[in-house]
Order: structure tokens, then C-alpha cells, then sequence
């Protein structure tokens, strides 16, 4: 079967490529966008993701993983208690002002823990040992503060809201969604350098129950026992806590919007293209029908065109939204393109662009054939 | 001789607006197998759209139509385009080839669209090609071609399916002299050989050598 679909696309390079392009821009935008958006939320959340725990324990009504109150640190014993907890160690998430040797002040994430190993966190160190946490005035910073705090290297010292620490080790990939640095020292430590906040208190208990456990009766078990904190499982508390800068800082209206223009901007340029193209070949599509063709024949050629625009314009966009990655990594940002994205954007963009294609199907179903005969 | 081509008091009225103008007034035709029948008439007088109707690409308002024996019903449009696929082969005056589609790949398309497909949609096509003289250019475009070749790809590919009737709209109009003459020797052996109805719009004089018979069409009715 002689593939007219194709060949009359390919035959017109220059309108091929400006359809493409049109997807390709699309493509990219929504990509690019929702990846970013995605790369926010991931920042949101990436420590309760990377943390080993099966259940987070939490101030009553906390909004989010960053904003936290402070509840009695002897709840933990009751924790342990329950049938099915494992182990249950108290966390405490607090924000610290950090000196810099220029004279100035930056704000630190601070996440403290007995043992940080036990619970999977920091997840990726790129130097020093995590032990050293315990052996003195020691902290932790991710490579990401250089951006805010300025170089420095193993065995400096800066100040954490006016206590000299060494810095013994640096991680990566740990981000809040402020940007703001994460920094990790020892669950005493903590309590030491801010002792009107968090002496005898801790910020969230995170609890791993025993193999086997049905973590919902464990979940209700500890309900019972702390009717004045909420308990999440990892899952639903890190789906909270993105939910509330989704729907409390407008960031996920602005990432719809842009979505809705990149695919506004797509269908727009395709169906014009596309329009613009079966007008200037109405007279071919006549001719189909004169030898035989039906309006189905040429409705499958326009369908066909809009599927190969779209798979072509999407793989345009897709290689340099994937090659902005380690660019977009380099800033305060993160992208993330995760394959289920980009087969959501795959199938929107062949949605759109027969959707686009449609536009054309009654044009070309109101074809005078006689039109064959005109000169 | 059975008929290829029935037309009886067929009239065509076309609405502008509040105005109804009437291009057919009666037009009555019939064409047996293997006759060349050419139409001639000025501008305007209906030639086309007469054409248009026997070849099922236009509803008459009146009248009836019948093609190799099977009736034009306006009314049932994909009866319409099953006449056109079986009984109908179309030359037009812009050959209407795909510019995209090399000469085989314009004449295997049409056999595509009437149900050949495959390596013996390619063989026919090579095959027609071969009898209209494209042997040695069916891998061109038809951007490479003349307009006496692009005419015989045309005439090829109206001959896909083996057609009762052709239906030629000013085959000649846009080639030279030299060229013509070969376009239309074809025809004659079209009708000749194969037994098939030729039915010319023509302005072009040279037509009446290969013709049975001239009929002219003025005022929207048709005069032997």
C-alpha cells in the first residue's frame, strides 16, 4: 500500500519542519514546566522519601514536612511500646541561622537524629563519615549551601545560631522546596544549640514497624495512645505536604496554566498547519475521491499526519527538555522527567494533534469533488 | 451494443444567493462501448459540469443517469464512489497527479484505492505504465516529467481497474502539438482495443480525428 500520508509530509520539508517545530516547542514547555514542578516537589518531600521509616508521627495539624511545631519528646517511649513498632526514634526538623565568615547570615534547614544511619538519611555522602556526628561539635552540610553559604571545606567551622561546629562530612541531592540548605547534626547537638525550642522536645517521631505488621492497625494503635499528634503513613504524609504548596503557594495553578498554554500553543500551531496544508492540498484530495477514495481514505491521511507530527515534534522536544536536566541542576533547581511523564506527554501530544487534524476532517468531507475538473 | 453511457433530459440548477441559475437544460447523451464521443461548447455552456455528473462527482437535479448500466442515485453517495471505483477512469486537463508520489507510485495508489494491493498493485501499475510508454520513467516525480508524461501517468492511472467508461476533461489542452497527437492515438486504442467509452470535454479541433462522434453542448442542452 502506497503511503501517501507520509510521503505527501515528507515531500514539503520546510512545512514539516515548522509543524514539528510547533509540537517540539509545546512538547518542551509542558516537559520543562511540569518537570520543574515535579523537581519542587521532589524537594518538598525528598527526605521523607529517602528516610526509612513506615510511619511519621507529627505535631497535630502540621501542614507540611517544613512546618513543624514541637510536641514532648518522651512520646517516643510510648511509641515503642505498641505492638508492631520495630523501632521508633524521635527526629527533630528545625530552622538555625548559620554565620558565614563573610559577617553575614543564612538561614539552615537542621535535621537531627540519634542515628542517622539506622534511618537511610543523609542518603548520598560525598565526603566525611557520618559517625563523626556524634564525637564532637560536628555537622553535615549538603554541597548545595555552597550556592548559599560560600566554599568551604571538611574541617572548617561555622556558627549554628552562635555554636562553633566543624563541618565533617557534605552529602548531595539533600533540598528543601525553599531552597533552603539542609544541614544534618546529632539529635542532642540540636537541643544544645537551641535549647528554649527543643529541650525535652522533638519534632516528628518516626516509627518502622515489625516485618509483617499491618500498618494501618499499628497507625491506629498509635492514635489511640497520641490523641494530640497525627500519625501518616510516609506515603500520605509526603503526599501532604505537597499537597499544601500545591494548593497554598499557587505554584500548581501556575504549573496548569503553563501546561495549558504549551498545549494551547501546540494544538494552535499543528492545526494550522495542518488546515493550511489540506487547503493547499484539496485538490489532491479531490482526486482521491475521483479515483475512488472515500472521505475515510483521506481522513486516515490527515489522522496519519497528525500521529507522525506528533511522535516526530515530541521527540524534538523531548531531547532538549532531557538535555536541560544537568543544566537546570546546576541552579537552585531540579528537573525531573520521570517516564510516566513524558508517555503522559506523548499521548496528550498524539491526542492533540489528531484533535488539531480534526479540524480539517470537515473541510475535506465538504469537498467538491467536481473540483478535479477546475483549472 | 449496451450502453456505457446513459443520459436522459439530466438538468443542473445551481442556487447564488435568491437566483437559481440552470447550467443543464435537458442534456441527453448515450455512449456504447468502445465509441469516442467528443463534447465541445463555449465557456460556460455545462460542459464540465455534465461530465462531473456522469462521473458521479456531481448530483443532477433531474433526470437520469445510468453508468455501464448502473444507476446514478445522487441520493446514495457511497453508491456514488463504488461507480466511480469500478466503472469510472478520470484524465484531467491539471493531471491532478500526487506530486509526491513518483509515476509508478500515482498509478499504484489508484489500484490501492481500488482494492489491488501489494507486489501485483506494483506489477499492474508497471504495467500500465509500460503501455502508455513510461517504461523508463516510473521512478520520476512528476515534478521531472513533461506534460505529455504527466498526461499518459494520468491516462495510466484512469485506466486502474479496467474501467468502462474514461472520462476526459481538455486532455490536450495542456500539452504541445506532438504530444497531443500521442495522448490521443492512446485513446483511440483505449476504445478500440479495449472496448471502453471515451467521453472528451474538448476545445481542441484535433480531437475530431480520433472521435466517433462530436456532440455540442449550448444553453445547457446537448445537440448531436
Amino acid at each position: 500500500m502506497i503511503d501517501l500520508a507520509w510521503k505527501m509530509l515528507f515531500f514539503d520539508k520546510v512545512r514539516f519542519l515548522i509543524t514539528i517545530s510547533g509540537v517540539a516547542f509545546a512538547v518542551m514547555l509542558v516537559l520543562v514546566q511540569t518537570g520543574l514542578f515535579g523537581g519542587l516537589l521532589h524537594n518538598a518531600t525528598v527526605t521523607i522519601e529517602h528516610m526509612d521509616a513506615d510511619i511519621w508521627i507529627t505535631s497535630r495539624n502540621s501542614p507540611n514536612l517544613d512546618f513543624v511545631h514541637q510536641f514532648s519528646e518522651s512520646n517516643v517511649e510510648r511509641v515503642r511500646a505498641v505492638q508492631g513498632v520495630k523501632r521508633a526514634d524521635n527526629l527533630i526538623l528545625s530552622f538555625m541561622q548559620v554565620s558565614l565568615p563573610n559577617g553575614s547570615e543564612e538561614t539552615a534547614v537542621v535535621y537531627a537524629l540519634s542515628d542517622f544511619e539506622t534511618w537511610g538519611v543523609p542518603w548520598l555522602m560525598t565526603q566525611g563519615n557520618l559517625d563523626d556526628l556524634k564525637r564532637g561539635p560536628h555537622v553535615i552540610f549538603d554541597e548545595f549551601a555552597r550556592k548559599r553559604f560560600g566554599e568551604f571545606q571538611l574541617g572548617d567551622y561555622r556558627e549554628l545560631n552562635g555554636n562553633r561546629l566543624k563541618i565533617v562530612g557534605t552529602t548531595r541531592d539533600a533540598k528543601s522546596f525553599t531552597t533552603t540548605p539542609l544541614v544534618f547534626i546529632d539529635y542532642h547537638r540540636a537541643q544544645q544549640i537551641q535549647p528554649d525550642l527543643l529541650r525535652g522536645r522533638a519534632s516528628y517521631i518516626l516509627v518502622k514497624t515489625e516485618p509483617g505488621a499491618d500498618v494501618e492497625q499499628v497507625m491506629a494503635r498509635l492514635r489511640d495512645i497520641l490523641p494530640y499528634n497525627d500519625v501518616y503513613t510516609s506515603k500520605a504524609w509526603a503526599e501532604r505536604s505537597r499537597k499544601y504548596w500545591v494548593e497554598n503557594t499557587g505554584i500548581g495553578f501556575n504549573a496548569f496554566l503553563t501546561v495549558f498554554l504549551g498545549c494551547l500553543v501546540g494544538v494552535v500551531v499543528v492545526a494550522q498547519t495542518l488546515y493550511t496544508s489540506t487547503m493547499e492540498h484539496l485538490r489532491e484530495f479531490g482526486t482521491v475521491k475521483a479515483i475512488g477514495g472515500s472521505n475515510w481514505d483521506i481522513y486516515q491521511i490527515l489522522g496519519k499526519q497528525a500521529v507522525l507530527s506528533a511522535i516526530f515534534g515530541f521527540v524534538l522536544g523531548y531531547i532538549p527538555a532531557r538535555l536541560l536536566e544537568p543544566i537546570v541542576e546546576k541552579g537552585d533547581l531540579k528537573l525531573i522527567i520521570p517516564s510516566e511523564l513524558s508517555l503522559m506527554v506523548l499521548v496528550g501530544t498524539v491526542a492533540l494533534c489528531l484533535f488539531a487534524a480534526a479540524i480539517s476532517f470537515r473541510k475535506v468531507s465538504n469537498i467538491d469533488p467536481a473540483l478535479v475538473f477546475r483549472v | 451494443m449496451s450502453h456505457a453511457i446513459l443520459a436522459e433530459e439530466v438538468t443542473k440548477e445551481f442556487r447564488e444567493g435568491n437566483d437559481t441559475l440552470q447550467i443543464l437544460r435537458g442534456a441527453s447523451l448515450v455512449v456504447p462501448r468502445g465509441e469516442i464521443v467528443a463534447i465541445e461548447g463555449p465557456s460556460g455552456s455545462g460542459k464540465t459540469t455534465f461530465i462531473s455528473i456522469i462521473g458521479c462527482l456531481l448530483a443532477a437535479t433531474g433526470g437520469r443517469v445510468e453508468v455501464a448500466g448502473q444507476a446514478v442515485d445522487a441520493k446514495r453517495p457511497t453508491r456514488l464512489a463504488e461507480i466511480r471505483k469500478k466503472h469510472l477512469g478520470f484524465v484531467f486537463q491539471q493531471f491532478n497527479l500526487f506530486p509526491a508520489l513518483t509515476a509508478l507510485e500515482n498509478v499504484q495508489y489508484a489500484l490501492n484505492l481500488k482494492g489491488v494491493s501489494g507486489q501485483r498493485a506494483k506489477q499492474e501499475a508497471s504495467e500500465l505504465l509500460d503501455r502508455v510508454g513510461l517504461a523508463d520513467r516510473k521512478n520520476f516525480l512528476p515534478r521531472d516529467m513533461s506534460g505529455g508524461q504527466k498526461q499518459r501517468i494520468a491516462i495510466a492511472r484512469a485506466l486502474c481497474g479496467r474501467p468502462d467508461v474514461i472520462l476526459a476533461d481538455e486532455p490536450t489542452a495542456s500539452l504541445d502539438a506532438v504530444v497531443a497527437e500521442q495522448v490521443l492515438t492512446l485513446f483511440q486504442e483505449l476504445a478500440r482495443q479495449d472496448g471502453r467509452a471515451v467521453l472528451i470535454v474538448t476545445h481542441d479541433s484535433k480531437v475530431r480525428r480520433i472521435t466517433d462522434r462530436v456532440v455540442r453542448i449550448d444553453g445547457g442542452r446537448i445537440a448531436a
